[in-house]
């Protein structure tokens, strides 16, 4: 930022000098010495040489001739280091009465020093009795092709009208919104200007609401500030400047009545009418007076008022059978790529459509029926134009005739029609009569690459009626007509299994948990298992017929005694004495229980199996079980 | 010796189903070819006794709702394509025709239901309820898999992202599902059978006339009081119906 503060106070330090060391030169001129009264003369006056900081000269009040500020515009260039530049301010002159009229010396301040012009002469003969606008056109942009274009209709908007401001507006600026027409036919094209007219230094902004144009097609002119074409004309007594800021060619796509709403449009006028300096010359950018950049402006927003409209349907009577609907003024030319091939070979047949309308909603024309020929849809292409105030273009159509047959034939006529709706008459075009001949070839018919799948004369698959399908004839499979009831079934059950599976585990989980805690809770739960399975060994040992196997089975026997009742109360396995046991049963069963004294007997008999002579009677094995298994019954009952 | 045994007893298992399939398959044969001989009449009383005999095939509805729309008899037809689409919604044979024969009624009710109700009921009648509780259980297949194998391998964390993830999964099939029990169960579909049905204010004769259907309306019943039904249409009237003028889909 600094950097180019620094770089500008640098050029204006080179520029400054440079600016002051040039000779003023002031000069006026008219831009006709001889008018008719009431034609407007252009009166300029320009100042080079000169710091541009300039105040606009004021003209001596003239007998006869009315005369009006009409802007000014400022240029400076630099050239091989040197500067020059000019300022030039306008006038309007509208002399009101014949005669010679002489224009005195006009007054120039520039700094403290005073110029003067030459004096000037205007010669006024009779003629007009009213002003009307001087046509100073803007330069109307042409493109070259166009120019083969059918003549256009020239567009008549108003110059002079009477505007009446509506109350509580100010009626020195106002916008029109004017169409070219108010009944026109489908598709047709209408011209929609935006002419503004002000008597202040005034800057366009722009759209502050855009149109609406709903059911129209809408194209745009390109306008460039600088080039909006301006003049002066005269409206209820008064002069304005009036400037064409934005044009729109309308194309209303079906018949009825429109009402457009035109939007509302944004300006800025100059609150100062005469303050200029240096910097608004430079920056100024209005294209009305050269509204300096930093002065106070002032934003009105303008609301033209609606406009209706009338829109013809295209008449019935006359309507070519080749009609699709383009509405204007177009030339039809065609031309094919070859008058001699062979069977099967491509003939490209371009049609190109150009002229006035609505060029985008041309489309294809019909192509007949052949029999001796393929057709295929090929290639479109439009382009579209503006030139002076109508809409046209070109379109082209590429068609692709491929020959069946052998000998002489001929590409048909293919008919193009339009309305035209200054003649309001339906037109139709034709494309020549190509005589082609077709040579005898062996190659079998194949698409194109380029048109695979762009077929457009294939039947089209339509229905032709309406009816319930057919019956189902298949007999129904059971597995497939029940698969989904047996899916069911199968992940039911699976799903049960699988949850009491999971149940399982989580009990499972949840006593090892706990055991892992406390291992006298373990031995307890535990105590009955291990007694079930000591019991299922000691029933296989009291059925052996062994002698060795009947000491094992009361040594096991009393083992598995003092297993589960160690287990049970959670003493040591392998410390405990007799005299332990009984002591805890005793503390359990009650001294007097008559339980007891069978354990004491289960231990008799174990200590006379082991100590005792002869072998122990099978009686005895089946009372020793059976003490163990009421023994291991009662304890668990008591449990509970 | 046991495989044998097995085999035995799953060939007596299917014995039945075997002999009826054969059975089926020849009324159906018969059926078909009444249908294409044009003895609608016959046609129809063999298809209706087939849909008696295996109520759960849905080709037996949708060849009884055609011979009944070749009958005129649009009521029945309308009735047996729903049920058809009741064990096979996604048959485009079925839709096509239900939709062709709604065409030819001469009542038509407007449906309008908020978008989200039949978008709802359009995205559930894609589905049979079997269906939908099928792929309940397989997700829940999968998520109690989860937890057996976090118990077998007694290690890791049993709410990891994967369990999260199927349980999301599970609850949303199981919402899904709870969405179709109530279509099936609780919005009960039923169809006019007469040819002119008159709705009432109230469950009885003495109650005024609320609106007037015909033949072949979707209803849903929404109350039952003794020999009545009340029953709401798609554009939102409700009223009182005889149960002998409209006929649940029910299979």
């Amino acid at each position: 930022m600094r950097k180019i503060l620094l770089a500008t106070i640098i050029l204006w330090g080179v520029m400054a000098p440079s600016l002051q060391a040039e000779e003023v030169r002031v000069s006026a001129s008219l831009n006709k010495r001889v008018v008719q009264v009431g034609e407007e003369v252009r009166l300029n006056i320009r100042i080079s040489g000169a710091n541009t900081n300039l105040q606009a000269p004021r003209l001596a009040q003239l007998a006869g001739v009315e005369a009006y500020y009409t802007g000014r515009a400022s240029h400076i260039a630099f050239v091989n280091g040197v500067s020059s530049s000019n300022v030039e301010f306008n006038y309007t002159l509208i002399p009101r009465a014949i005669g010679h009229f002489t224009l005195n010396p006009i007054d120039v301040q520039v700094g403290q020093s005073v110029f003067q012009t030459e004096a000037l002469e205007i010669e006024v003969s009779g003629g007009q009795s009213q002003a009307v606008g001087s046509q100073s056109q803007g330069p109307a942009q042409r493109v070259p092709s166009q120019s083969q274009m059918p003549p256009s209709v020239p567009q008549a908007v108003p110059q002079d009208q009477v505007f009446s401001a509506s109350p509580g507006t100010d009626d020195n600026i106002f916008v029109q919104a004017v169409v070219d027409r108010k009944t026109l036919y489908q598709n047709e094209q209408m011209l929609l200007t935006y002419s503004l007219y002000t008597r202040y230094d005034t800057r366009y902004e722009g759209f502050d609401k855009e149109p609406e144009t709903s059911g129209f097609w809408i194209e745009e002119f390109p306008m460039v500030d600088r080039d909006v074409p301006r003049e002066t004309v005269r409206m209820n007594g008064k002069r304005y400047v009036k400037a064409d800021v934005k044009k729109l060619a309308l194309f209303p796509t079906a018949p009825g009545n429109y009402t457009i709403q035109p939007g509302t449009l944004k300006v800025s006028i100059r609150e100062e009418p005469q303050g200029s300096n240096a910097f608004d010359e430079f920056f100024s950018d209005s294209f009305f007076t050269g509204g300096a950049f930093f002065a106070r402006r002032q934003n009105r927003l303008l609301v033209p008022p609606p406009i209706q409209l009338v829109v013809k349907p295209l008449p019935e009577n006359g309507k070519p059978a080749s009609f699709q609907g383009a509405v204007g003024a177009f030339r039809l030319s065609a031309t094919i790529d070859k008058d001699k091939v062979k069977q099967n070979e491509p003939v490209t047949l371009k049609m190109v459509i150009e002229g006035e309308g609505n060029i985008e909603t041309i489309t294809r024309p019909k192509v007949p029926v052949l029999t001796g020929f393929k057709t295929y849809d090929a290639d479109t292409n439009s382009k579209l134009f503006q030139a002076e105030n109508v809409i046209g273009g070109t379109k082209s159509f590429e068609i692709v005739f491929i020959p069946k047959e052998e000998g002489s034939s001929f590409v048909p006529p293919i008919e193009f029609s339009f309305f035209d709706p200054r003649q309001e008459k339906y037109v139709t075009l034709k494309t020549p009569n190509f005589p082609i001949q077709v040579e005898h070839s062996d190659q079998n018919f194949q698409m194109p690459q380029e048109l695979a799948g762009n077929a457009i004369f294939q039947k089209q698959v339509k229905s032709e009626g309406k009816d319930i399908r057919y019956i189902d004839e298949k007999v129904p499979e059971a597995f497939s007509a029940h698969a989904v009831d047996w899916i069911y079934t199968i992940l039911l059950w699976g799903d049960l299994l699988l949850l009491a599976f999971l149940l399982l585990l989580w009990m499972k989980d949840r006593q090892d948990r706990l055991f892992s805690k406390d291992q006298a809770l373990r031995r307890r739960k535990t105590a009955r298992g291990a007694a079930s399975a000591n019991m299922n060994r000691l029933k296989k040992l009291a059925h052996s017929s062994k002698e060795e196997d009947d000491v094992a089975f009361f040594v096991e026997l009393e083992k598995a005694m003092i297993q589960y009742l160690a287990d049970k109360w959670n003493l040591s396995t392998y410390g405990v004495t007799r005299q332990d046991l009984e002591e805890t049963l005793t503390a359990h069963f009650g001294a007097e229980d008559a339980h007891l004294k069978d354990v004491f007997e289960l231990y008799r008999l174990c200590d006379e199996s082991r100590f005792g002579k002869g072998s122990v009677p099978q009686a005895s094995k089946k009372i020793g079980l059976k003490i163990f298994q009421d023994t291991v019954n009662r304890i668990e009952r008591m449990r509970k | 010796m046991k495989r044998l045994t097995w085999l035995l007893l799953i060939a007596l298992w299917f014995a039945p189903a075997v002999c009826t399939g054969a059975e089926t398959a020849k009324i159906f044969q018969e059926a078909n070819t009444s249908y294409r001989t044009g003895d609608h009449a016959k046609a129809a009383e063999l298809y209706e006794s087939l849909t008696e005999r295996e109520p759960g095939v849905a080709t037996f509805y949708y060849n009884l709702a055609n011979t009944y729309v070749r009958l005129g008899k649009l009521s029945r037809a309308i009735l047996n394509y729903e049920k058809a689409l009741r064990l096979d919604p996604r048959n485009g044979d079925v839709r096509e025709n239900l939709r062709y024969t709604r065409g030819l009624l001469e009542y038509r009710v407007e449906d309008t239901r908020n978008w989200y109700l039949k978008a709802t009921e359009v995205v559930l009648k894609y589905v049979t309820e079997r269906e939908v509780f099928a792929v309940v259980l397989a997700v829940l297949f999968v998520f109690l898999i989860g937890g057996i194998l976090f118990f077998l391998n007694g290690r890791g964390v049993f709410w990891n992202p994967w369990q999260q993830f199927v349980f999301v999964v599970l609850l949303l099939a199981a919402l899904v599902a709870f969405g179709k029990q109530v279509q099936s169960n609780v919005i009960r579909d039923a169809i006019v059978m007469q040819k002119e049905c008159e709705a009432r204010y109230g469950p009885s004769e003495h109650d005024q006339v609320a609106f007037r259907m015909g033949e072949g309306i979707k209803v849903f019943v929404m109350d039952r009081r003794e020999d009545w039904s009340r029953v709401l249409l798609t554009n939102g009237e409700s009223g009182w119906v005889k149960d002998s003028d409209i006929a649940e889909v029910k299979v």
